[in-house]
């Protein structure tokens, strides 16, 4: 009741300032007037008795301070009138500001930026509903050494029925057709999903409706498109709805438009999952499949609560699976762990790591300028003390200038995170998903808030604490330019650079480790020459039989090798592989056969010449592999090690599949050298290919080899000549080899350059650190330097003392930085390629880098003080 | 000049509200120097009232509404702003005395303390 009433006599009082502070004026006033006449009255003289009354009245400008406490909000009135005073403070000293806030809003805005991306990536929820809730299962396969495997229809059903953590499943398979029907056909991706799935989102179409169970179950060809599509496809017209889409040669109708906000990275077409070409032989699969499964939880169910129900079904439906497919396990997993794969959460972790390594490197930067000019202006802080300001005002005084410094760069630096966002948004990793959702939201601007207020109060702390610690009385004296009074302050600039070593170091360190990982990347054989080879996606209608596209096939490797700056050309089912299924494989003749993971692909007459594989033993495939001929394959080499250890595999047989299957016994005719198509950091897996003409595809990559510098200057050429060929058929995704292996590394690229970025501008600044406190050092120290010289110390030594004062402060935080780093690396190992995170050369490289950064910058100040004339230094002060 | 500072006693926050709500209680409405003058004279000069001190606290008893002001003619008809208790502020008088007649009881228990006395023997 009271407080209430004296916060609204307080919020008058913010009004009435004026009023109430002559109505104490007047009252201190007639106070003082009345003690003095009474003093005069017990028979002083008028001057003593005017002296005494001040003197019993006690000091007149705190009680003010205090009254004007009283009156209004003493925080606000005193924060503004601190604000006033600093902005003061700050445009008199236009170079530290300047300079202060130009490292502080870089690095408030490079953080704000890399936040934006982390939020947008890993922080904000998926755009589901109550997404929390939202699982992937994996059918587990502990024998395979399988943790995340795809799952069979019935086995989903089974899990469904038979467990209550669940409100739902779906399943999903992405697949890959031709859009055939007007113009040139066109791959596209398609998703076969069963018809719950948008309902277990939470997802509603914007337009039209989603298909329904009697849809999905009579098998009718209905759709649903992306919002991307429906732009492309149909300028966003309504009359979309119910218009046909023909895909693989079927047509189907549209029912409706997803909303923008669901797009997957691929997949333009929804069709229900029944609409699988083989459908009905995956109906009667038990055990592991070909879908993916979402479900959703329960509400108030966990993950584990959910994990370990599943264990317990997957238990119960052992005995019901085919022995073939006996003892496998379900995991469940958050969905939103799997938007974003373990190692671009993890870099992206790593690089807000590091960006804000780079701001504490800053603000450390800043606190110690600031530090600096605390010192210098110990007179003027010394004269506020005097005249009654508190330790409390006058460190209030001293944070409040760092927070409005901070203000400043936190508005600038947040407007260049702005700016710098449609260029992340361009240059960064294609693959990492959600990443062209990154913007200033809420969170952003907290973040850049709580940033700035953070390194705000480090800065104005610092040179409170330092200048408060001592007495404020002896500086008035000495003038303020004791070198002796800044012993506090120098010992804190001393800390805040060994910090920034450190810091810089760890940086650099891990720039150092990925830059290595990178280089051994690029000594990584592939396992064929990418250069000078350009690549085409073909495709041919779903209408021609197989024997039309073999010579659709041959037809187009001939016109294509006519061409003139053509060395070879051959067509492969799939160049570059993202998976390789785990599969079963008899070996004829005691080879060791068993389950293991393989990737097996259709390959035409000159694609091994083209790419320019190694032929280990026997032939490449040859016309003489055609339609009816025996059925051949080549192998790797990673294959004929596991499948005939020690043994010459050339003319042996093998099978896809247990001994008793259906499936066709192959000779080996060839051993190819590995190839590392699915990118260079992985290692290459056991590798098959059939003749092209066997078994051709309906899409397939044609790989082109040109000893030109640019492929690509041929480019127009082939896809004329193939297009001559047949003028329905698609092609597409034109790009060199190199261009598409390099896509596997851009995220890594990314990563790399953004990493070196922080830690060259890291290791300026920790440069710059160490010059200003060696500078100023000098500058304190220049009396004794004088004494020092003039008693005969060489110019040598001088400069020996000073650098040597500079750098045992780098050396300082190197050490303490390696002890980081160490610690970083083992937690970051899993970014690294062919590199341990203790590496001891990139330690010693980036070590030898920072003591000879450490040693440029303590070089001018060391010179200035070898140069030195006694006598001058002397005279000084 | 700093003889006899010793037996004087500086006035404890708090406390001087008690003494000027009971000053103005007592006396009527008094301006801040009669206020500060009778404080001292009452104590028989032997509180020593850094008299600066009185003015925001009599701000913030005006603003707890527990004395009001208003500006008047001093006995030598010069202006001067008088203080004069509230109904509220006797309320928190009477609170105010209760809590130091408590306070002193405590601690005169302390000062009767002999080392013959049993702990927590109630007395």
């Amino acid at each position: 009741m009271s407080r209430a009433k004296a916060a609204a006599a307080r919020i008058r009082g913010l009004f009435r300032r004026g009023r109430l502070e002559r109505d104490l004026e007047e009252e201190v006033r007639f106070h003082l007037e009345m003690q003095a006449e009474d003093n005069v009255r017990v028979g002083m003289s008028t001057e003593e008795a005017r002296r005494a009354a001040m003197r019993s009245f006690g000091a007149v400008e705190p009680m003010k301070e205090a009254y004007r406490e009283r009156m209004t909000f003493a925080l606000l009135e005193t924060a503004a009138r601190d604000a006033r005073y600093a902005v003061r403070t700050l445009r008199r000293s236009p170079g530290f500001l300047a300079a202060a806030g130009t490292v502080l809003a870089l690095a408030i805005g490079a953080n704000t930026a890399i936040f934006s991306v982390l939020n947008a990536v890993l922080l904000r929820p998926l755009p589901y509903r109550s997404p929390e809730q939202l699982v992937l299962l994996w059918t587990e396969a502990p024998d395979r050494n399988q943790r995340q495997g795809r799952t069979a229809y019935w086995n989903v059903e089974q899990w469904l029925g038979q467990s209550r953590s669940f409100a739902d499943m779906a399943v999903f398979d992405p697949a890959s057709v031709s859009l055939t029907g007007a113009g040139e056909a066109e791959k596209i991706g398609v998703a076969r999903v069963s018809p719950n799935l948008f309902a277990l989102l939470g997802v509603q179409p914007l337009l039209g409706r989603a298909f329904t169970e009697e849809e999905a179950e009579q098998r009718q060809r209905v759709a649903l498109i992306s919002h991307r599509f429906w732009q492309t496809r149909f300028g966003g017209s309504r009359t979309a709805l119910g218009s046909a889409v023909e895909l693989d040669g079927a047509v189907s109708r549209i029912v409706g438009v997803l909303p923008p906000g669901f797009q997957m990275p691929d997949e333009d077409v929804w069709e229900p999952h029944t609409l699988s070409p083989d459908w009905e032989r995956r109906r009667g699969l038990r055990g592991p499949g070909s879908w993916f499964v979402v479900g959703r939880l329960r509400p108030g169910v966990r993950v584990e609560q959910a994990q370990a129900e599943m264990t317990a079904v997957a238990g119960r439906l052992e005995e019901l699976l085919p022995l073939s497919a006996r003892n496998l396990g379900v995991s469940v997993t958050p969905l939103n762990l799997h938007v974003v794969g373990a190692r671009s959460r993890l870099a992206l972790w790593a690089l807000a790591g590091a960006v804000f390594c780079v701001l504490l490197i800053a603000a450390a930067n800043v606190a110690s300028l600031s530090v600096a000019r605390g010192v210098s202006r110990a007179r003027e802080i010394a004269v506020r003390a005097a005249l009654g300001g508190s330790r409390a005002r006058i460190a209030g005084q001293l944070i409040t200038e760092g927070l409005i410094l901070t203000a400043l760069a936190g508005l600038c630096g947040t407007w260049l995170a702005v700016a710098a966002l449609p260029l992340i948004r361009v240059l960064g990793p294609a693959g990492l998903p959600r990443l062209n959702e990154a913007s200033l939201d809420g969170r952003v601007l907290s973040w850049a808030l709580a940033v700035s207020l953070l390194v705000g109060l480090a800065i104005g702390i610092a040179p409170a604490v330092t200048l408060l610690r001592r007495s404020l009385r002896p500086a008035i004296e000495s003038g303020g330019r004791g070198a002796t009074g800044g012993a506090a302050a120098h010992a804190l600039r001393r800390v805040l650079v060994v910090g920034e070593c450190a810091l810089a170091l760890m940086l650099a360190a891990g720039a150092g480790l990925l830059v290595r990982s990178w280089w051994r990347l690029g000594k990584v054989d592939p396992g064929f020459r990418p250069e000078g080879v350009l690549c085409l996606q073909v495709s041919t209608p779903a209408s021609m039989t197989a024997a039309q596209r073999v010579n659709y096939h041959d037809r187009v490797v001939e016109q294509v090798e006519a061409l003139p700056g053509v060395e070879r050309a051959g067509i492969v089912s799939n160049l570059v592989i993202t998976n390789s299924p785990e599969q079963a494989v008899t070996a004829e003749d005691g080879g060791a056969g068993g389950s293991l993971r393989l990737r097996s692909d259709e390959a035409g007459e000159g694609f091994f010449q083209a790419i320019g594989a190694r032929l280990l033993r026997g032939r490449f495939f040859s016309a003489l592999d055609g339609h009816g001929a025996p059925k051949v394959a080549i192998v790797n080499e990673a294959m004929a090690r596991r499948l005939w250890p020690g043994r010459d595999p050339l003319g042996r047989r093998f099978k896809l599949g247990v001994r008793d299957s259906a499936s066709p016994w192959l000779a080996v005719i060839g051993v190819v050298g590995n190839m590392r198509r699915q990118g260079l950091e992985n290692e290459p897996v056991a590798q098959m290919f059939e003749p092209l003409a066997q078994n051709p595809p309906r899409l397939a990559t044609l790989v082109v080899r040109t000893p030109a510098e640019d492929p690509l200057r041929i480019a127009g050429a082939v896809q004329a000549a193939v297009r001559q060929v047949e003028k329905h058929a698609a092609v597409y995704g034109v790009e060199t080899l190199e261009q598409r292996m390099g896509a596997f590394l851009s995220e890594r690229r990314f990563q790399t350059g953004l990493l070196i970025g922080f830690s060259v501008v890291a290791l300026l600044m920790a440069a710059v650190g160490i010059y200003g406190l060696v500078q100023y050092s000098v500058a304190a120290r220049t009396r004794e330097i004088g004494i020092r010289m003039a008693v005969g110390a060489q110019g040598r030594e001088i400069f020996r003392m000073v650098l040597g004062e500079g750098l045992k402060l780098s050396l300082a935080g190197l050490g303490l930085g390696v002890v980081g780093a160490l610690w970083l690396g083992r937690a970051g190992s899993s970014l690294l390629f062919g590199v341990q995170a203790w590496d001891p050369l990139t330690l010693t490289a980036v070590s030898a880098l920072l003591a000879g950064v450490a040693a440029a910058a303590c070089c001018l100040p060391a010179r200035r003080a070898m140069k030195l004339e006694p006598v001058a230094a002397l005279r000084e002060e | 000049m700093k003889s006899g500072r010793e037996d004087k006693a500086d006035v404890l926050q708090g406390t001087l509200i008690l003494l000027v709500l009971r000053t103005l209680e007592a006396l009527g409405p008094l301006h801040g120097y009669g206020l500060a003058r009778r404080i001292e004279q009452i104590s028989k000069d032997l509180l020593q009232l850094n008299q600066g001190t009185l003015y925001p606290a009599l701000l913030r008893m005006e603003q707890e509404g527990w004395i009001a002001s208003k500006w008047g003619a001093s006995e030598k008809n010069r202006r001067a702003r008088f203080y004069s208790i509230t109904a509220a502020g006797r309320r928190r008088l009477a609170r105010e005395t209760e809590d130091w007649k408590r306070r002193s009881a405590i601690v005169e228990r302390f000062l009767v303390l002999s080392p013959g006395t049993p702990a927590g023997g109630g007395g």
